[in-house]
């Protein structure tokens, strides 16, 4: 990229208009951290108040451990965390044969694990209660997480990447006598870490801000996750925000501190997929 | 193109690929494709929370071809459709144009757009109904301030149908806009500057340089995203579901809802199938094209 020197005032005009956007995009999410500092029952005469100080960290303990959100948060961890680790240890396992191995009938099987691409999970929701159910899995951890383990699109992604790893490397263990799950474990996987560790950002936000599935699966008030918690939390506090917004926070900031962290990583991840949404 | 893989044993092979592929295996099929056997078993069953009921054959399916709620429902959605898709293509298109600039702010601009779209669907509709709500939101406060609507009048943003059906679009394009804002800017990058330099030597003004080389070289990004958002919008649920909540009545419930509550509320989880499958063919249908668009692309 060419760097200008002289600003002509379009690059002003519009340099000014993109940052306004900007701020119009993180007003809300401002909005809600300045919430989440106030005191309750503060007296709000202007827009601009919302934003003034003073501020206390005071509603995160009380809102953690005065209410359910502490239970929420460690279920929403649990399964995002179990979510990531069953997703790339079974996908990766599955990916290994499809790019290195030769077998009858491989394309017949990789067919039918990209058919996945086009079931929209939406139109199954109620099929899937059904067998969820019939399992005995509903209002577990296990119901919850297995549902989002296997994905046809993560298995296209980290295969293809196997693909691009050099054979020889592979020939090279196998003459100092590895068998396949030590090429796939010692070889393979260690090369791949940074496809894995794209997909495992992804299956972790995935899990963290599924709703339509725990709403269903979670049926106890214990087994809630953060994104099913937070409605029922906030409508017993319609006329007052701090602590609604509080518990919006302490959702939003594992996901945010995630994001600022492996950005890179999640714009390319989101380049390389361009089928989630 | 060459095949270059290893170890030619024939069917022994499976031997070993059973043991890598059981896991995916059994967990897809158990969890992503019986559901879709299964849904089409449930749809011509009476099928209720506790269990099967009686076969009824293709009763349900002709239930819902008479049913205005159904059909309602199938309206809200596609308006929905319509007043999303276009407005977050273009206005993604604008954003990825404006991050796309050499400035010393290109990665904030960037983060900004993006943030929303990692927040979940309750957080970001929890903002929404405490920011619009009247008398005491952010919303009008600072549109009173600014002077954009008159003191003493107070817009029903969650209870106006005209409004509600603005606030949804609105926050809407807000959340999700950030995925399709990085598949432009991918797009946009890949674009070689050479093209730009030679337009400049021409003497082509911005206006030209963007409608004659920009726009179609994107040609296909503009279609891929397109079709992802269609498919999305259609799938709309969560942030309808808890900003409206359908509402006001049923004018603003979508097709995913009305299957929700037959199902869970209504307990009909047969007639919800069928339903499921009507919805199912048409977000095929989108997703057979979008993946030729995609191939192409390839």
């Amino acid at each position: 990229m060419k760097k200008t020197k002289n600003f002509k005032p379009i690059d002003i005009v519009l340099t000014a208009i993109s940052i306004l956007i900007a701020c119009i995009f993180l007003t809300p999410i401002v909005w809600s951290l300045a919430c989440s500092l106030k005191t309750e029952g503060m007296k709000i005469t202007s827009a601009l108040d919302w934003f003034a100080p003073p501020y206390t960290f005071e509603n995160y303990p009380s809102v953690i451990l005065g209410s359910s959100v502490s239970t929420w948060l460690i279920n929403s961890m649990f399964n995002a965390s179990m979510s990531v680790i069953l997703t790339i240890l079974v996908t990766s396992l599955a990916a290994y044969p499809i790019a290195k191995l030769e077998f009858k009938g491989k394309s017949w099987l990789f067919l039918f694990f990209t058919v996945g691409l086009i079931v929209p999970g939406e139109a199954t929701i109620v099929p899937l209660f059904i067998i969820t159910n019939q399992l005995g899995l509903l209002d577990s951890y296990a119901g919850m997480i297995l549902p989002s383990v296997a994905v046809s699109l993560n298995l296209i992604i980290i295969s293809s990447f196997f693909k691009g790893i050099p054979n020889e490397m592979i020939e090279a263990a196998k003459i100092d006598g590895a068998n396949h799950w030590i090429i796939y474990f010692r070889v393979v996987m260690p090369l791949a870490k940074t496809v894995l560790v794209t997909v495992s950002i992804f299956a972790f936000m995935a899990s963290w801000n599924n709703y339509l599935w725990p709403l269903l699966c979670a049926i106890n008030d214990s087994m809630f996750t953060l994104p099913v918690g937070i409605p029922t939390f906030a409508g017993t506090y319609t006329v007052d925000y701090v602590r609604p917004m509080t518990a919006n926070m302490i959702a939003s900031i594992p996901a945010i501190i995630l994001y600022l962290i492996f950005e890179k990583r999640i714009v390319k991840g989101v380049t390389l997929s361009g089928i989630k949404g | 193109m060459a095949k270059k893989t290893l170890y030619h044993n024939g069917g022994r092979m499976w031997f070993i690929v059973i043991w890598f592929i059981l896991p995916f295996t059994l967990l897809y099929s158990v969890f992503t494709i019986w559901p879709v056997i299964q849904g089409a078993i449930v749809s011509l069953h009476r099928w209720g929370l506790m269990g099967k009921q009686g076969w009824v054959g293709l009763e349900n399916y002709q239930k819902f071809l008479g049913d205005r709620f159904f059909w309602q429902a199938m309206q809200n959605t596609a308006l929905f459709v319509v007043m999303t898709v276009p407005l977050l293509v273009v206005s993604a298109f604008f954003l990825a144009m404006l991050a796309n600039r050499p400035s010393r702010v290109k990665r904030f601009l960037r983060a900004s757009y993006y943030l929303p779209s990692i927040l979940s669907v309750s957080v970001i509709s929890f903002i929404t109904i405490y920011m619009a709500s009247p008398y005491m939101g952010f919303l009008n406060q600072l549109l009173h301030s600014l002077h954009i609507i008159p003191a003493g009048i107070e817009p029903m943003w969650l209870s106006k149908t005209s409004l509600v059906r603005i606030t949804l679009v609105v926050t809407t394009v807000w959340w999700t806009l950030g995925f399709s804002m990085l598949l432009f800017l991918s797009a946009l990058q890949d674009i070689p500057e050479q093209l730009y330099e030679a337009a400049k030597i021409d003497g082509a003004s911005a206006w030209r340089v963007l409608f004659s080389i920009t726009i179609p070289i994107l040609g296909q990004t503009f279609a891929l995203v397109t079709f992802l958002q269609i498919i999305a919008s259609f799938k709309v649920f969560g942030q309808i579901y808890l900003i409206s909540g359908g509402g006001p009545g049923t004018v603003t419930r979508p097709i995913i809802q009305y299957i929700y509550t037959t199902a869970f509320t209504k307990n009909n989880l047969g007639y919800a199938s069928a339903m499921s499958y009507a919805l199912f063919l048409i977000l095929i249908v989108f997703s057979l094209i979008q993946l030729r668009i995609q191939n192409k692309k390839d």
